[in-house]
């Protein structure tokens, strides 16, 4: 036991006093130092003040200088958080811009669908459409299809509208309802196969059956005339021989074709029907 | 050549007495994780404890004892405390170095233990006696217990960078 404890005392005053190879100063000393620094600091003699002064000047300012790679870290981290920041701020503006741009886009669309109803609006007015002419409608689809050239809108039977009806968009006819539902309505085109309407072609006293092909630039005229010479640049009238439609609206016209012979197309364009007006066959002048 | 390569040794040799500086001038801080600070050690304390361990020839005592001096000057805690601290860690070292005589990381590791245990005790012992200053306990066991978690990365890295110097 007693050997054991003298072995003990003796790496500790080995460890305490033994200076080592390159050691310049014994832990005992350094320990006394040390042990006297925190009296003297502790009992704040007069000189101890003035050199903590100067001790705590030199290391504050070593130590501005030391923690500069902290900064730079700290202003690296910033700037690269920053750097993703205006990244992520770069795509939501960007979105954002895309959804004012649609905003827009919606805007100029409300602004033009506006004007078009307010002309309707006036032209139901000054055409005197108010009694027959009353119902305008919205085009939901444009239906070209092989098989039919229609038109479904956005009022049906809820809004009066019933089989038969004539449908024209600005001053021009486009066709006839030919399906209803509680909501929707469909208009057969005049362009389709299946439309036929009596006409008369101007400074004539010609009588005609108005035919659709399919095309709004290639229409037909059936059971002219004998001997007839359609000639080019003539607007086509209803003739208001079916006793529906009003004589005298214009619905076609002739023109001259690239292969310099006489085509018949349409007045109104079907494919840029918006807003439509809905007639029960006849327009009040 | 020759007066190339005693400098070259001198600088690679002395780079541990200038991390001791440094870390002892500069507030070492490591961010956060989460509430705690995990990640918060006393990389003096695992530097002081290997080269006095391993190679006392490259980390003299009086560096060790100026490096608290200037820590302590940092903290703004007593004069002295820190070095107190610190060469009550090294005689502690002196005493396993000397005690021991096969050089094995896990007994070295725990021997850590009562080194830092010491260690601090010394630093408590004056600061609750010499200061005013009141401690976070926890956040001292929390540095303390990181310190000792720490030390085999650090051991490993201190080793191999004395082969690559004594490679030279």
């Amino acid at each position: 036991m007693a050997d054991h404890r003298d072995d003990f005392i003796i790496a500790i005053r080995y460890a305490l006093l033994k200076k080592g190879a390159k050691q310049k100063f014994s832990l005992f000393f350094l320990i006394l130092l040390s042990i006297s620094i925190i009296t003297l600091d502790k009992f704040s003699l007069s000189f101890m003040s003035p050199t903590r002064a100067v001790l705590n000047d030199f290391v504050y300012h070593v130590s501005v200088i030391s923690s500069q790679p902290t900064r730079l870290r700290r202003n690296l981290v910033s700037k690269t958080k920053e750097h993703y920041n205006v990244k992520r701020e770069n795509i939501f503006l960007k979105k954002e811009m895309e959804y004012l741009k649609s905003q827009k886009f919606n805007n100029a669309f409300l602004k033009s669908e506006n004007e078009i109803l307010k002309k309707a609006l006036e032209m139901s007015e000054d055409k005197g459409f108010g009694q027959n002419f009353s119902i305008s409608a919205k085009v939901m689809l444009d239906q070209q299809s092989p098989y039919l050239k229609s038109l479904l809108l956005n009022k049906g039977t809820n809004s009066d509208i019933t089989k038969g009806m004539t449908v024209f968009s600005k001053d021009y006819l486009m066709g006839t309802i030919i399906e209803t539902n509680f909501l929707s309505s469909r208009v057969l085109l005049l362009t389709d196969l299946n439309s036929k309407i009596p006409v008369i072609i101007e400074d004539s006293n010609a009588n005609a059956i108005l035919e659709g092909t399919g095309k709004k630039n290639r229409l037909s005229l059936n059971y002219l005339p004998v001997n007839y010479k359609i000639e080019a640049e003539k607007i086509i009238f209803t003739s208001g021989k079916d006793g529906f439609l009003t004589a005298g609206i214009p619905v076609a016209k002739t023109y001259l074709n690239k292969k310099n012979t006489i085509s018949i197309k349409l007045l109104g364009d079907p494919d840029q029907a918006l807003i439509v007006n809905i007639t029960k066959g006849q327009i009040k002048n | 050549m020759h007066y190339f390569r005693l400098i070259k040794n001198k600088f690679f040799t002395s780079i541990p007495v200038f991390l001791l500086y440094f870390f002892s001038f500069y507030d070492f801080e490591i961010p956060e994780v989460g509430k705690i600070n995990f990640f918060a050690f006393n990389f003096q304390m695992i530097l002081i404890y290997f080269y006095v361990l391993k190679f006392p020839e490259n980390l003299g005592f009086g560096n060790i004892f100026l490096a608290g001096i200037i820590n302590d000057t940092v903290l703004g805690t007593p004069l002295g405390t820190t070095s107190l601290s610190y060469l009550t860690l090294s005689l502690f070292t002196t005493y396993i170095k000397n005690a021991t005589l096969r050089s094995v990381l896990t007994a070295e590791w725990f021997t850590f233990v009562p080194a830092l245990f010491l260690s601090n005790l010394v630093f408590l012992v004056i600061i609750n006696n010499f200061s005013n200053f009141s401690f976070y306990y926890v956040e001292l066991l929390q540095n303390t217990f990181f310190t000792f978690l720490f030390f085999p990365v650090f051991y490993y890295v201190f080793i191999y960078y004395q082969r690559l110097i004594s490679k030279d």
